[in-house]
């Protein structure tokens, strides 16, 4: 386990994000975001672009859609 | 119904039929006995065979509705709209339900089949000049943040900034950046689906899921900061008027 470098950790952070990155290069970049406050915040503004996106586009489907979607499939 | 949907379907029901024999011996078809009991008419047979597919689609698909219905709002912008896609995804679905391959995952498919239906049933309605050619535009062309020049207390203060605002100003947001952007920013961090999952259901490669994921979030994340920076929504301000009271009543 190394720590990758500021330029590696920055390029790779929105795949870090959505973990689409190796396991060997999840660690690196988790090595170096605990140590260099500069990626650490610039990651931070990642997560909390994603987190906020989750919390404002919660719905919940109305009722009279449920009551549709049952009755449609009891006649198809 | 045509005939080969037909005979999918049959395919199907025979297999269910076969699946809820318990631990009984399978019996091979032919073998079966004709009119063993009266209540094993064809026609009850196959009642009951429909019936148990519909259970398992109700039990299997429709906790997945209100997923689908949020992503709906986000792909058509109206409720209207959002309902009649998310009642023909359910129905589409149900009737396809036989390809469904048990054990894969239900949720990418239900949400290839909402895509599809969107892009085909609702996209040319709306006006977007750039649908085609949005993928070529230039990064210049498409503005954004240049985020590499900050200071590490500016970008405290952004996701600070960024999580005070309302959900109301975050959708208007996601709301406004090109549809194939928006949807892939979507699938990745609303959703958690996978590069390769949004891949196949926006049918087009990785490496443009990437592109529009990282263009659409870069988008995102100037239009949400320079929201909060003309509003004075900032983590900065917020702790200015905490620390001198009489600042605020000054106001």
């Amino acid at each position: 386990m190394t720590d990758c470098g500021c330029d590696k950790a920055k390029a790779d952070l929105e795949e870090y994000l959505h973990r689409e990155v190796s396991a060997q290069d999840f660690e690196d970049i988790t090595e170096h975001l605990a140590t260099c406050d500069d990626c650490s915040a610039e990651h931070l503004v990642g997560l909390t672009l994603t987190v906020t996106m989750q919390r404002a586009c919660k719905e919940k489907a109305p009722d009279d859609l449920r009551a549709a979607i049952l009755s449609k499939l009891e006649s198809v | 119904m045509s005939l080969l949907v037909r005979e999918r379907e049959d395919a199907i029901l025979v297999n269910l039929e076969l699946a809820l024999m318990s631990t009984e011996a399978v019996v091979p078809e032919a073998a079966v006995p004709e009119a063993a009991e009266p209540e094993d008419s064809p026609a009850k047979t196959t009642e009951r065979a429909a019936a148990a597919k519909r259970g398992l689609f109700q039990e299997q698909a429709l906790p997945f509705m209100d997923q689908l219905y949020a992503a709906a709002m986000r792909m058509t912008r109206n409720p209207a709209d959002a309902s009649d896609l998310v009642q023909e995804t359910f129905v589409k679905a149900f009737q396809a339900f036989a390809q469904f391959q048990q054990g894969t995952n239900l949720k990418a498919w239900l949400y290839r089949i909402q895509t599809n239906t969107f892009i085909n049933n609702y996209r040319k309605n709306q006006r977007n000049p750039y649908q085609n050619t949005i993928d070529d535009l230039e990064d210049w062309q498409l503005g954004g943040a240049e985020s590499l020049t900050q200071s590490t207390s500016t970008r405290s203060a952004e996701a600070q900034a960024i999580d005070h605002l309302p959900d109301s100003t975050v959708k208007d947001a996601l709301q406004a950046i090109p549809e194939d952007f928006r949807l892939a920013v979507y699938f990745a961090d609303v959703e958690g689906f996978s590069y390769q999952e949004i891949a196949d259901i926006m049918k087009t490669p990785v490496g443009t899921v990437m592109s529009r994921l990282h263009r659409g979030r870069r988008m995102l994340r100037e239009s949400l900061s320079e929201y909060a920076r003309e509003r004075g929504i900032s983590a900065v301000n917020a702790d200015r008027t905490a620390a001198t009271p009489s600042a605020r009543s000054a106001k």
